[in-house]
This record gives C-alpha cells, sequence and structure tokens, in this order.
C-alpha cells in the first residue's frame, strides 16, 4: 500500500510539513484518538451544566446532538456502503465519453516534485 | 458615472479586448475587472437603473435592491478569486470564457424582467461550457455536450415560461410568482435545473469534475447560486421548496461518501448546500431569506476555496482520486491547512463561516414548524461534516501514503485560497458586516452557548463516527470506481432502449420494403415472361395487329389536333 519513494527526504520537506510528521507515527495518532474520545465524553456532559434554549422537547434530551450525529453518521456510512453494492461499477464504465478513466492532459498541469 | 451602463457589459467589453492583450496584461484585467464591478455594485444606489427598448418590450438591466446587490458582490469576489488562482493559465478561450460566464451571471442577477434574464440565464449555459472542454480531452467533449444540453434546455423552458406568462398576465417583469399556472410551472422547472433539483441534478456531478482545475472553481460559483437567486426572487414562501431542499440536502451525502473523485464528492456536496438555501426559499420567512442569502454568500466561498485545494492537489499530481491520494501534507502543508479551514466551514465549526449561515435556516425551519425537515437538515449538517469535512482533507492530505511527494501549490493559488480562507474564518469570527448586507433587518445571534455546544457535540460525535468506522474497518475504502446515479437514464438505458427500438424499427422496415420490392419485380417478371418481345402472347400478335394500332393512334392524334 504505501510504496514510499526511494529517497524520502523528511529534511527536504517545507518547514511547516515537517511539523506536522508525528501524523505518520501510529503512537500519536492513537493519543490523538483518545483525546478526541475525552472531548465527546466532555462534551456530552457539558449537557448537564448549562441551561439549553431550545425549541423542542427532543432537543432537551441530554446529549441529544451528540447522540443524534453519532448514530446518523454510523447509519449514513452503512447505508451508503450497501449502496456500493448495486451502484458500484469500473471506472470506464461509460468511457470514452466520460473523463473518469482518462488521465488529465499532462500540458495542462505542472507537476513538479517538492526537492526536484 | 456607475449608472451608465449596466455591470455586465464591464465583463462583455473586457472580453472583446482580452484577446489583443499581451498575456501580463490580460492577467491584469481579469483581476481588475472584478474589482471594479464589486465596487460598482457596493456603490449604485437601489431602483431600476437602466432600461432599453427591444422589438417593444421595455427590459430591465439593472434592478438593484439588498437581494440582487448581495448576490452581485459575492459574484464580483468569486470571480476575482477565481481568476486570481487562474494567473498562470495562458489559455484565451479560457479566460474570455470566464470573463462571459461572470458577466452573465452578474448580469442575470440584476435582471429586472424575464426577457433579461433569459438572455443572460443563457448566457451563462454558453460561455460556461467551455470551461469544461477547455480540458481537450474526449470524455471532456461529451462531458460539455451533456452539459450544454441540459443547461440550454433550462433556458428554452424559461423561454417557454416567460412567453406564456407574457400571455396570461401581459408583463414580463420578473417578480414574485405563485406557482400554479404553466407559466409558473415551466420557469420553476427551468430554475430547478440550474438548481440542481433532485433527478434533474446529475449534471452537476456529470460536469464540475470534467471542467479544468480552475474551471472548476470558477463553475462552482455561479450557474447554481444564479439558480437560488432566482428562486428566492420568484418562489420564495412555495412550500414545495421546502421538501425539495430537503431531499436535495439528503440523498448526496450517501453518494459523497462512496465517491472516489474528490472533485466529485464536492459536487455532491455542493448539491447538498444548496438544498439547505432551497429550504431556506421555501419557507420564505424574512429570518429563512436572510439565512439563504447568508449561506449562498459564505457557501460560495468556502466551496470555492474546498475546489481551489483539491485542484491544487491535481495540479501538481495529476489526480483527485480519492483512492490515488494520500499523505501530501508532508509536502502541501499550506494547502493541507487551507483544505482544513474549507472544511471547517462548510461543516459550520463555531468561529468559521457556515456556523453563522446556516443555522439561520434551520432556526428558521423549527419556528415555522418543519420539524421534521429540521431533523434532516441537522443529519445533513452532520453528513457533510463526514464527507466534506473529514473525508476531503484525510483521504488527500493523510490517510495512507500514497509515496507522491508534491512541490507545494504555486504562490498565485496559495495566495487565493489564502485569501478565501481568511474570509471565511472572517465572517464567522465576525458576522456582522455580512449581516448588514442582507435583504432584511433581522437581528439573530448565532454565538450563544447553546448553539455553540450543541453544535459541537453534533460535530464531534460525528467524527467519533468517523473514526470508530474507520477503526473499526467498517468505512467503505475508496476504490477506483464510478457510481451509477440517475444520470444512468440517459446515458445507459435511454441509448439502450433507443438502440434496441431502432433495431426492431429497421428490421420490420426493412422486412416491409423487401416485400414489396419483390411483390413489384415479380409482377413485372410475370408481365414481362408473357407480353415482353420474347413472350408468348407477343409470338401469337400477327404483324396487323401493330399497324392496325398505329393507325389508330394516329387517328386518335388528328382527332386531338382538330378537336383542338
Amino acid at each position: 500500500m504505501a510504496k514510499r519513494p526511494k529517497k524520502d527526504n523528511p529534511e527536504k520537506f517545507p518547514r511547516l510539513g515537517q511539523l506536522f510528521l508525528w501524523a505518520d507515527n501510529p503512537e500519536s495518532v492513537n493519543r490523538l484518538v483518545y483525546g478526541l474520545y475525552m472531548l465527546c465524553a466532555l462534551l456530552f456532559l457539558a449537557d448537564f451544566f448549562y441551561e439549553k434554549h431550545v425549541y423542542l422537547r427532543e432537543e432537551e434530551f441530554p446529549g441529544f446532538y451528540a447522540l443524534y450525529g453519532f448514530f446518523m453518521c454510523a447509519l449514513l456510512v452503512i447505508c451508503a456502503k450497501g449502496m456500493r453494492i448495486v451502484l458500484k461499477r469500473d471506472e470506464d464504465y461509460y468511457a470514452p465519453k466520460d473523463v473518469e478513466s482518462e488521465d488529465y492532459p499532462e500540458d495542462q498541469l505542472d507537476k513538479a516534485e517538492n526537492d526536484g | 458615472m456607475a449608472e451608465l451602463f449596466p455591470v455586465s457589459f464591464l465583463f462583455f467589453a473586457a472580453a472583446l479586448v482580452l484577446p489583443l492583450l499581451p498575456m501580463m496584461v490580460r492577467s491584469f484585467l481579469l483581476l481588475g475587472v472584478p474589482v471594479l464591478s464589486g465596487m460598482i455594485v457596493w456603490s449604485l444606489p437601489e431602483g431600476m437603473l437602466w432600461q432599453v427598448s427591444f422589438f417593444g418590450f421595455e427590459l430591465e438591466l439593472m434592478r438593484v435592491d439588498p437581494l440582487s446587490r448581495i448576490f452581485a458582490l459575492i459574484f464580483s469576489l468569486a470571480a476575482f478569486l477565481g481568476n486570481l488562482y487562474a494567473w498562470h493559465v495562458r489559455d484565451t478561450v479560457q479566460q474570455v470564457a470566464a470573463l462571459l460566464y461572470v458577466g452573465s451571471a452578474i448580469g442575470a442577477v440584476l435582471a429586472g424582467d424575464l426577457l433579461t434574464l433569459f438572455f443572460y440565464w443563457e448566457g451563462t449555459a454558453i460561455a460556461s461550457v467551455f470551461l469544461i472542454w477547455a480540458r481537450g480531452t474526449e470524455g471532456a467533449y461529451w462531458t460539455g455536450m451533456r452539459y450544454l444540453i441540459i443547461q440550454i434546455g433550462s433556458g428554452v423552458l424559461l423561454m417557454a415560461g416567460a412567453v406564456v406568462w407574457y400571455h396570461e398576465t401581459g408583463s414580463l417583469a420578473f417578480e414574485r410568482m405563485t406557482l400554479g399556472s404553466l407559466a409558473t410551472w415551466l420557469i420553476f422547472i427551468s430554475f430547478g435545473i440550474k438548481c440542481a433539483f433532485p433527478l434533474l441534478h446529475n449534471w452537476l456531478q456529470d460536469s464540475y469534475p470534467a471542467a479544468t482545475v480552475t474551471g472548476t472553481v470558477i463553475l462552482s460559483a455561479f450557474t447554481t447560486k444564479l439558480a437560488v437567486y432566482a428562486l428566492a426572487r420568484g418562489f420564495a414562501g412555495t412550500e414545495i421548496l421546502v421538501y425539495i431542499g430537503a431531499v436535495m440536502t439528503l440523498f448526496p451525502i450517501f453518494y459523497a461518501v462512496i465517491e472516489n473523485d474528490l472533485r466529485r464528492v464536492l459536487a455532491y456536496s455542493l448539491n447538498n448546500q444548496l438544498g439547505f438555501m432551497v429550504v431556506g426559499v421555501g419557507i420564505g420567512t424574512e429570518l429563512a431569506l436572510n439565512g439563504t442569502a447568508a449561506h449562498a454568500f459564505a457557501h460560495i466561498l468556502y466551496k470555492a476555496l474546498l475546489f481551489m485545494s483539491v485542484g491544487a492537489v491535481l495540479f501538481r499530481t495529476g489526480t483527485a482520486k480519492g483512492s490515488e491520494l494520500g499523505g501530501l501534507y508532508k509536502t502541501m502543508p499550506l494547502t493541507m491547512i487551507f483544505c482544513v479551514v474549507g472544511a471547517a466551514s462548510i461543516s459550520a465549526f463555531p468561529l468559521f463561516s457556515g456556523f453563522v449561515t446556516k443555522s439561520m435556516i434551520l432556526s428558521a425551519a423549527v419556528k415555522e414548524h418543519y420539524y421534521i425537515v429540521w431533523a434532516i437538515l441537522l443529519f445533513a449538517s452532520a453528513g457533510v461534516f463526514h464527507h466534506s469535512g473529514i473525508k476531503i482533507p484525510y483521504f488527500a492530505f493523510f490517510a495512507h501514503d500514497s509515496g507522491m511527494r508534491p512541490k507545494e501549490a504555486p504562490t498565485h493559488m496559495l495566495l487565493a485560497m489564502g485569501i478565501t480562507a481568511f474570509l471565511c474564518i472572517a465572517i464567522g469570527v465576525y458576522p456582522a458586516p455580512l449581516y448588514a448586507l442582507l435583504p432584511y433587518d433581522v437581528t439573530y445571534h448565532s454565538y450563544t452557548t447553546t448553539h455553540v455546544i450543541t453544535q459541537l457535540q453534533l460535530l464531534f460525535f460525528s467524527a467519533l463516527a468517523f473514526t470508530v468506522l474507520m477503526r473499526t474497518g467498517i468505512y467503505p475504502p475508496e476504490l477506483k470506481s464510478v457510481n451509477l446515479d440517475s444520470d444512468w437514464i440517459y446515458r445507459k438505458a435511454a441509448p439502450r432502449v433507443i438502440g434496441v427500438l431502432a433495431s426492431y424499427v429497421s428490421q420490420i422496415n426493412s422486412s416491409v420494403l423487401t416485400f414489396l420490392n419483390n411483390r413489384v419485380k415479380n409482377t413485372i417478371n410475370r408481365l414481362y415472361r408473357s407480353y415482353g418481345p420474347e413472350g408468348r402472347m407477343a409470338s401469337t400478335w400477327p404483324t396487323g395487329a401493330m399497324v392496325l394500332s398505329i393507325a389508330l393512334l394516329l387517328g386518335a392524334t388528328l382527332l386531338v389536333n382538330f378537336a383542338g
């Protein structure tokens, strides 16, 4: 999957890019995910500590927005995944009358390597 | 001075002289004209400012009021940003097309009557297709053709509607209409096509990913928002729009989750965002219409920003497909940050532009007791964060390392993205100037404790869902594929049905013809066999019979001559 370039040269990355390199480390990604869990828990609890000004009875339910967001998104992804079974076709399904399987014309691009 | 000519003419004049100018001057013209038009629109007084007589009709070319002004302003701004992003483009066709397209779009929002609207409506269709064809591939040619047919079709319906409307009312003025008569339905469907209503939508997802890197950025701003403006002008408060809009917010998010081409993902989410605006138009209260105008304004900016960042990736790597990309944050960190700003804005994070605009429409929905629609919009808000907010930046810049180490986007692109990102944040942090531009005076406070906390809950728990699904491997991977949408009907099914029918018809036709042909041939042959020179009948005829018949013929001729 991860076909690394032959000579990967992190020193040549832009400064800003080097600052984000921690994102490659699975450890820090784990830490980020735990951070997200914590944040979600805090946000859920926040519902008990302020006066909600809402229109609907349903909205007053503690963590309504949190639960709605979580479950509806899960539902969205699972439904979409199911749709793939019926709707997915090869990339060249509409070829040649479609751009999906074409290469983008090189002369309109400016492909350049970072340290090239 | 500004009232001397319609603003759109400024763009047309620039398009006329542009091909004569050297390249460096052109770039400045392309940036200068939108700035000038923005300044003119800003300074114009309200009212009908410019009339012209056309075959006995009084055409209103400059209707300036708060609704048309905010759209003309954001169009000018979007044109400036789009042209800055396209600074490197040396293609005269694209430069001229962009100017004509923007000019037509601004002309259309300032049009005060249906005939003027029609001219500009078609203008946007014809000018914009060149931004697709400019890609120069066979696929782009066919896609452009499909796009053109549908867009022109929308114009034809508008024209038909305008004619019937004139017949019914004796007026061509473009004012609020009530859906009911043939004329209003024709006009409504014409607007609906351009606004990408469900089942009329697929031209959008078909064509925007087919345009050039810079063309898509320009396309994304105008056509659909012109349609939103036209609906807000003509059909505000039409209830059916609430439901149409709700469906529009809903179904594209499912497609966006499984779509591989990131520019097409953005086209689907554009469709979803239009749904919010259409709901606002349908509700039709002052708050809702303000919400629509504000959301259109904010949307044009963050959508352009997202298309710019994905376009920059395409420009550097040659692909915009989620399955091919990943890990680009290392060498394109600025593009990544701008993309995240656009993503946060479309997801309506507090302090970003979507937060202060989208909530107006949701509030209006709940205030007018559209509870189910409100629930759908809330779902769509979570969904849009899911696919535009997380998916786009994640698959382009993080996910698995693609091994590609492209150079950071060129300076002018970074500049365009930087300015757009700044505006997205500025609107989110300090919405007062945008609120002041809105059509109605409504005091609306987006930063209440409840709103901020509930919105953060919605978004972070959506992110949680993404994380959990990603970590458990349930999240569908990006695959090289296309997904069937309703355009399958006219791209595959209809041609196939017509093909089968045609082959039947031609078979029947040819067998009937053969049958008749054979019949005639047989008769001739039979007659020839009996009466021809070699025929049996001929052999028994005496020569005298021939002489007699000639004598009779001559006699008849003589008689006719005398009688005549």
